[in-house]
This record gives C-alpha cells, structure tokens and sequence, in this order.
C-alpha cells in the first residue's frame, strides 16, 4: 500500500476538531484577562456551535471514506457521528457546569477551555486511523482531564481523584504506546489499513496480536472495561460531579470510538484468542460494573459503577463491528449521553456546595418536594435500565442484536441477566423519591441553564426512544458507506 | 387517524390531563372519566378496523404494526369497559395525589391496548415491559404498609422473566433468518428451525409469559401485588387486566414456534392444571379478602393455561374468552373489596358477617359478580372456561379433569366468602351501596350479562385470530419416538412430583386434537 508523498489536508474535515481548538484557544487567552467563568462558558458553548455547523454539513455532504494525512486521520460518517455525540455531551456538560462552578468554588475560567480541549481529544480518537493519530487523540483528551478532576482544589477527595486518574492514565498510555510499538514491529506501519494489509500477507502473527493485545488493553483503561476498570469509580466519586458529568460520556464516546475501529480493523487478522479475551472483559465488565452497583449506598457511587457496566453493554457492540455493531455502538453512545449526562446533571442540583449529599436517603420523598425533578430522573434510570419506550431500550436492543448475530449469544445473556440486577438498583432510587417519604428538605439550589440541560437531555431520551428509527438510518447508511468505501 | 392509533393515544392524552390536574379533585374525575369513556366509544370501533403499519426502526426491522381486530377488538374492549369504572374509583379514593394515580392507570392501560393490538414481536415487547412500570409504581406509590417488598419481589419476577424474553425474541429473528419482527415474517422464517432450537426459543419466551400469566410457582408476586395494593382495589384491576402471560402465548409463542410449544405442552399444560387446583384449594382456606380473591383469580389463570396448552382451537378461544371475562368478574370483586375495606377499614373476612341485612345491594351484585366469578352458566366467565375444559379434554383429558375439579372448589370458597360476609349473624350494620358505588358496578354487571348471553361474536373475532396457531400447529410433522422419550425425559429430571404425575399420564403428542 502506498501512500501519497504530500500531506494531503482537507481541511473541511478537521473543520470540526479546527473549531474547538481556535475557540479553547481563544478563551484560553481571554482569560488571562477577563476572570469571568461565564464568558468563557459563552466562548466555549460557541465553539461547540461551529464545530457542530461544520459537523452537520460534512455529515449531511454524505462525507464517507474521506480522509486527512493518507488515512491517518479519517472523516468518515462513523467518526462524524461520533463527533455529534461528543458534542452534546460538551454542550451539556457545560451546561450543567454553567452555575455550578461558583457554587463549589471552584469558578475559575480556564474550566470551559479545558473541557474544549478534551472534547478536541475524542474526536480526535474518534477519527485516528493510525496508532499515532490515536495516541495523540488519548493524551489531548486525557490531560485536561486529569485536571478537571482536581478542579476543587483543597478538597482532598477531588485531589486525589485528579491524582489517581493521572497515575492510572498514564500507565493505561504506556501500555498503549508499547503495543503500538510491537505492532509496528509486526507491521512495518502505523496505519490500521497498512497494518490489515501486512497481516493478511502473513506477517509476524504473535507479536502483532500481542501488539494489538497492549492497544486494546490501553484503550481499555480508558473505556473502563473490565479489569482495567478499578480507577474509575474512584475517579468520578471523587471527582467534581459537573465533571463526572463530562467524563462519564464524553471520554466515553473517544475511548469506544477508537475501540471499535480498532475491533473492525486489526482485531480480525490477529490471533482469535484476542477477540475471546475481550469478550471475556466485557463479560467481566458487565458483572462487575452492576453487582458492584447494587450495593452502593450513594447514587453518584451507583452511576459510576453503572457507567462500568454501560461500558459493557457497548463492548458488546465493540465485539461485532460486522454486523451493525457500528451503528449500535453510535447509537447507545447517543442514547447513553442523553441519558447518563442527564442523570448527572440532576445529581448536581441534589449535592450541597460541598459536592456531597449524594445518600439515597436525601432522594427520599423527591416526588413529592420537587416533582419536575424527580419525574425527570426517573426517565433517565428507567432509560438507563433499558425501560421501552425510552432511548437506552432501542440501544440495549441494537447492542444486543449485533452481540447476537456476531454469534456471542453468551455473552447477551450474560449482559441481559446482569440487567436484572441493573433495573433493581435504579429502581431503587425511583423507589425512594415516589415511595418514601420525604427525610430531609427538598434541594433549594435551582439553575436555569441546569435546567436546560435536564429538559433537553429528557427530551432526547423520550423522543429518541419513541422515534429511534432516523439517527439509526442516518448512521447506518453513513456505516455502510464507509465500510465499502474503506474496507471498514 | 387509524382506529388502533386513536385507542391507544387517548389514554395517554388522559393520563396528560389527569397529571396536569395534580390535586384538583374535580378535573382529577373529569379526565378519568372522559379519557376511560372515550377509549371505550373508540374502542367498539375497533372490529373491522384497518390495521396500521409503518416503519419504526427499519434498521432492525421493526415496525409499528397494530391491528385492531382479532381477539384485540375483545380485550381492548373489555378492558376499556372495565377501566371506566376503576379510574372513576381511583380518582375519588386516593386520598394523596390523585392525579399521579389516574394518569399511571390510564398510562397502563394505553400499553395494554398496544400489547393486544401489536403485530410486530419487539413492539409487543415495548408495551409488554413499557405497562409494567405505571403498575409497579401504583403499588409502591400508593400501597399498604408492606408495598416496597412486594414491589421489589414483582420487579425481580417481571423483569427477569422479560429480559429473558427480550433476548429470545431477538435470537428468534436472527436464528431464523427472518427479515423483520412482524408476526407474518416470523411465522414463515421459524417454522424450519429444528425441533430443539424451537423448543429453547418457546422456553425463553414462555419464562416471561408464565410470569405474567402467572403459574406455579412463579405466581407469589401477584398474591403480595394484590394484597398490598392501594385498599381501594382499583390498582389491583389493572393487574387483572394486564394478565397477558396469556394471550403471549396465544398470539405470538404458538403461532411463531409450533413445535416447541408441541414439545413443552405438556409440561405447561400440567403446570396449569396444578395451578388450577393448588389456587383454588389455598382460596377457601384464605381469611384475607384479597388473598382470597388472587388465589381465586390464580385458580382460573391455571385454567386459561390449560385451555391454551390443549393445542385446541377450542381451548384457545375459550382461554382468551376467559381472559375478558375474567376482566370483568375479578374486576368488579376487587372494587367491591374496596368498597367493603372503606366500611370497615378491614380485608378480613372475620370482620364481616350479615351484611345482607344492612346492605342488600351490595349483598346481591356481590352475589351475582361470585357466581359469574365461579363460572355459573349464563354469565361471563362460563363459555370460557367450558370451552377451555372442553378443548384440553381433547387432547389431554387427564389435566383437563384434574383442572375440572378447581372448579368444584371454586363454588366451595365462592359461596364460602359470601356466607361469611353477607349471611350469619349481623355484626355492625354497614351502609348501603351509594349512588357512586353503584354506577361503578354497572359496567360490571351489564358486561357480565353480555358475555354471558352473547358469546358468538366475540369467540368469532377470537377465532379468526386463533386460526393462526391452529394452522401452524396442524401443518408441524408429528414428533418422532425419540423426541417424546426426550421430553419425557426432560420432565423426569425437572419437574417437581406433582407435575410429573400429572404429565406421566398424558397421551402423547398433544396436537392430534387440531387436525
């Protein structure tokens, strides 16, 4: 394969990552000079604007099987889609963050540019079509990370959130960077495509599967599969809960967006016994991520868990790329986002100005002290445990299909007797905000811009459920487009 | 606007306004009233309807196929009969909120009429799951002091029972190679699957189905599910409406998969014979009156099961029969629980007697809803369960005669409650029946009568439906030798000493009876 001398840029399809670079940038400096959080919220929520414009419009000029940089950078419609994803996930999470930052002290300017600058990250990863690409992505996403979850300086629970992510990150990053290097060495490239195109001429087989085996396992970390999940129910405890609110689905969509690329290209050529690894993980994922779920005591605890055994539900879409795995894993992510940031966003009206207060007991009665809220939470459990007619049903459904006629009909059982155990622990909390009554005082905090977040996200759940047949179709013709277009 | 689409937005469009009308008792009545008589009135429309079919998530091959006629045009008009007086009742007793009361009823009811209306298998499974949170949250919103529990025990058993069922139906698709989730597609593609993975598809989505039909032993749920709901019994109405174990099994399980259900007939059939007699014997020994009346009500589910598992043309449309019937009986005697609870604030049956004297109406429409319960000729319950009976003792006499005697119990612990409540010597006098009280058990009544007297057009729009599993039953190949040595192996290692007895003595394939 051989691949053009000159960098070929089209810049129309980094016009998307191009914005939200210019605009973090941007507010980065206005920030030097202007202490205001809002304004650069305001910036921030502008450059989503754009990146989105420029989104839609490759999106909808049909803009599959392009690329950036001989392949390195791929602007087809699986990675376009995930770009949506990611975007509302920001546009919410800075929602959600808008009125919150003074609340906990924690109101300096820099957040907004930050959060830009992960969301450049995923998609970044979501695009990568070479490892370079894909590590690059990592470390962009990554970092600011690391220090939005360090963001309420003096809390020491937030310290060391910040810090244990990092240190984890980071050996998640090392593993990755060695597979890639022993990949290469099998190879003799970094692009996926060549990397497919040396394996099927029969190169060195162990060493590119072990290479494939450390990438995967670095993603993993990331993605919070099973056994490298351990950090992140740490992490998004600890964590300031408007930024658990990004991370649960922003770093999310990137991690799953690089996996499943990875899974539709170099998984296939390697070794079978990767792909029974993985599904292994994600069999260990689903287990652990929602029996650990059911005996929390917090309801941020809980999400963080059940955010584990969401990541399960989508390996189940990552394992079976071939038969519409794709399309599922953009489609959960979607219903996901919707479903998770809101959940989130109204666990940030529930805490105090500490971040605390997240007991099941304060949710106690929440139906009768605040109804709007309470009814609002309970779709996005019930959406989350899978409850027809709302978003996170049609994706259970669409994981499932694709797990099933992938042939891992084991592993949907795993995942669907693991939902029992789900439903039982979000119902618990829908149980205890209708079926109790109410213990403390109702929240007294209320923010108009939260409150945007909670009713867009509500919204998108309940219609995404109701009418999940046109983001599908949009995504699956984009999918099938790619597949021919590049061997996908 | 389609008729199948109209009868299922008009109780959302309710339940919108009761919600909205929150603690305003008035409009709470008002739009329970208007949104149960509407959904009736469109509802009698609904024989000869034309069927809807869109696409829904083509992607998955899923559409939203409803079709109002079939045994639909008899459930959903029963049930929307039933609802008017329910909601009425509910709206005028809860005492907190009785508008989040009102709206998650008619919210149920919309998924029931989509449950019986559906035509396309994930659709059905979206209503099927979509009615379980409205009834899991009028028990643990609005029920007694032991609610939570029971709400907990009939999540796990619901739930584990259709996730189970989501998977099969989703297997089901892609095993059989069928291009879409609509009844049609799913009949031709799975018919030539083999006869062992037919057998685990039909176990998959019979474990579903007999949760909610329910049989023993997973039937502890609905005794607590009754018990500790709101005392008014409207709550526990809607969970005799939404006994779609059944009519799951009659329209899409047999149909879809003839030769698992010929495989597992026998033990389903023998489950239900059993639960036939077992919740009829525990009725007469039960002092709590709504205890009494969901072993009662368990008793007649065996019997449905019965009917169904007879493979018979006439067991299914008396089963189904049954099902409406049932509807309007045990409806009607959970709302007169209600009623006696609000004179004595007391469901022990100790805390009665000699009402009679007191209160003669509400002695003799109690009296008349026992008598249809019980399955006396000329009333609702009775076409349906001679003909359930009449069908399995085609095919199976043995369990039909077994399920034959719940009925002799049922006249004990039937004219065993009324003796204790009405007769004997008269404790505290109780108050008539009031005007209010009364036009709520209208409905009951005059739909009693109806089914009683006028059974023919109703079993005709039942039968049209039936025709399907009756054909696809018909055109599957007898099973060879080694196939009953297997089930009949299979039983011996499974099935608990009741069963098997009852199962050891039925003639083989069960699907003679159809041809």
């Amino acid at each position: 394969m051989s691949f053009p001398p000159v960098l070929d840029v089209e810049w129309s399809h980094l016009a998307p990552a191009l914005a939200l670079l210019v605009t973090a940038i941007a507010s980065l400096l206005v920030a030097l000079f202007q202490r205001d959080s809002k304004l650069t919220a305001a910036v921030a929520l502008l450059g989503v604007g754009t990146a989105f414009t420029f989104n839609l419009s490759t999106f909808l000029a049909g803009g599959a099987g392009e690329a950036s940089f001989g392949l390195r950078y791929l602007a087809d419609t699986p990675s376009l889609a995930f770009n949506f994803v990611i975007l509302v996930g920001t546009v919410l999470a800075i929602l959600v963050s808008y009125d919150q930052l003074t609340r906990l002290e924690m109101d300096h300017p820099e957040y907004y540019p930050l959060m830009l600058l992960s969301a450049l990250g995923a998609m970044v990863m979501a695009a990568a079509g070479d490892l370079i690409t894909l590590l690059l992505g990592l470390e962009i996403l990554s970092l600011p990370v690391y220090v939005l979850s360090a963001w309420r300086s003096g809390a020491r629970q937030s310290e060391e959130a910040g810090m244990k992510y990092f240190l984890l990150g980071a050996f998640g990053s090392a593993i990755l960077v060695y597979g890639s290097a022993l990949l290469y060495g099998a190879a003799g490239t970094f692009v996926y495509e060549g990397v497919v195109a040396a394996l099927s001429q029969g190169s060195v087989l162990s060493l590119a599967t072990l290479g494939a085996g450390l990438v995967i396992a670095g993603l993993s970390f990331k993605a919070a599969l099973a056994p490298f999940h351990q950090w992140s129910p740490d992490v998004y405890t600890g964590a300031p809960t408007t930024v658990t609110t990004f991370m649960s689905v922003v770093v999310k969509a990137g991690a799953f967006a690089a996996l499943i690329r990875l899974t539709a290209t170099v998984l296939p050529e390697v070794a079978p016994w990767l792909t029974t690894a993985l599904a292994v993980s994600v069999a260990l994922t689903l287990v652990v991520g929602n029996l650990a779920a059911l005996v929390q005591r917090g309801v941020k605890r809980m999400l963080a868990y059940s955010a584990v055994a969401h990541a399960g539900y989508l390996g189940l879409a990552v394992l079976a790329p071939a038969f519409g795995g794709v399309e599922a894993a953009v489609w959960y992510l979607t219903a996901y986002t919707l479903m998770n940031a809101g959940a989130f966003a109204v666990l940030t009206l529930m805490v105090d100005k500490n971040d605390h207060g997240d007991d099941i007991e304060r949710f106690a009665g929440l139906g009768h002290t605040r109804p709007g809220l309470a009814a609002a939470l309970t779709v996005f459990l019930l959406s989350l445990g899978g409850i027809p007619p709302l978003a996170g049903f049609a994706g259970k459904v669409m994981v499932f299909e694709a797990a099933i006629a992938g042939g891992f009909v084991w592993l949907a059982v795993i995942g669907i007797l693991t939902s029992v155990v789900a439903l039982v622990y979000y119902f618990r909390v829908v149980a205890a905000m209708y079926f109790r009554r109410p213990e403390y005082e109702g929240p007294t905090f209320r923010s108009s811009a939260t409150a945007i977040a909670v009713a867009a996200a509500l919204v998108g759940t309940v219609l995404l459920g109701i009418l999940p047949g046109w983001w599908h179709d949009a995504i699956r013709g984009a999918a099938q487009a790619a597949q021919t277009a590049l061997g996908f | 606007m389609s008729t199948a689409l109209v009868v299922l937005l008009v109780p959302v469009l309710g339940a919108a306004l009761a919600s909205l009308a929150g603690a305003r008792r008035n409009l709470v009545t008002l739009s329970a009233v208007a949104g149960t008589v509407a959904t009736f009135l469109v509802a009698l429309f609904m024989p000869g309807a034309s069927a809807i079919d869109v696409p829904w998530l083509p992607g998955l091959g899923t559409s939203f196929a409803l079709d109002p006629g079939g045994a639909a045009s008899v459930l959903v008009v029963v049930a929307a009969l039933v609802m008017i007086p329910t909601a009425l009742v509910g709206s005028l007793t809860v005492e907190d909120k009785p508008g989040r009361f009102v709206a998650w009823l008619l919210l149920a009811q919309a998924g029931l009429n989509g449950i019986f209306m559906a035509r396309d298998l994930l659709l059905f499974y979206v209503f099927w799951e979509g009615t379980l949170i409205p009834s899991l949250l009028l028990l643990g919103a609005f029920g007694l002091d032991k609610r939570r529990a029971a709400t907990l025990k009939y999540l796990a058993y619901a739930v584990t029972g259709s996730f189970v069922m989501l998977v099969t139906i989703l297997a089901l698709k892609v095993l059989s190679g069928a291009a879409t989730f609509h009844l049609e597609d799913l009949v031709l593609a799975a018919r030539d699957l083999p006869v062992t993975t037919q057998a685990w598809l039909f176990a998959g989505l019979a474990l579903g189905m007999v949760v909610k039909l329910p049989l023993w032993p997973l039937h502890s749920w609905l005794i607590d599910l009754n018990e500790q709901n709101h005392p008014s019994g409207a709550a526990d109405v809607l969970g005799t409406l939404y006994k779609v174990g059944g009519y799951g099994f009659f329209a899409w399980a047999l149909p879809v998969l003839p030769l698992g259900a010929e495989r597992l007939a026998p033990v389903l059939i023998a489950l239900g014979a059993f639960t036939a007699v077992y919740g009829a014997v525990i009725a007469t020994n039960q002092t709590n009156l709504k205890r009494l009346l969901a072993y009662a009500s368990l008793s007649h589910m065996g019997i449905v099961a019965v009917g169904i598992f007879g493979l018979h043309v006439a067991g299914l449309n008396g089963a189904i029969y049954l099902l409406a019937a049932q509807m309007l009986s045990t409806g009607g005697l959970f709302l007169i629980t209600g009623m006696l609870h609000a004179r004595r604030l007391s469901f022990d049956v100790d805390a009665y007697g000699g009402l009679a004297k007191s209160a003669p109406m509400l002695a003799a429409v109690s009296l008349f809803l026992i008598f249809a319960f019980i399955g006396v000729p000329g009333l609702g319950n009775f076409p349906g369960e001679f003909l359930s009976l009449l069908g399995a003792f085609q095919t199976a006499p043995f369990a039909a005669v077994v399920a034959t005697l719940s009925v002799i119990a049922a006249g004990v612990y039937g004219v065993n409650v009324y003796q204790r409540l009405f007769q004997g010597a008269q404790t505290t006098p109780a108050r008539d029946l009031g005007p209010v009280e009364l036009y709520v058990l209208v409905p009951f009544v005059a739909g009693v009568l109806w089914l009683g007297f006028s059974p023919a057009p109703q079993l005709d729009r039942i039968e049209a439906q039936s025709q399907l599993a009756v054909v696809q039953l018909a055109t599957v190949d007898e099973p060879t030798q080694a196939d009953v040595g297997a089930v009949a192996a299979e039983r011996a290692r499974g099935g608990p000493p009741e069963e098997l007895a009852l199962a050891a003595t039925e003639p083989g394939p069960a699907v003679e009876g159809v041809r």
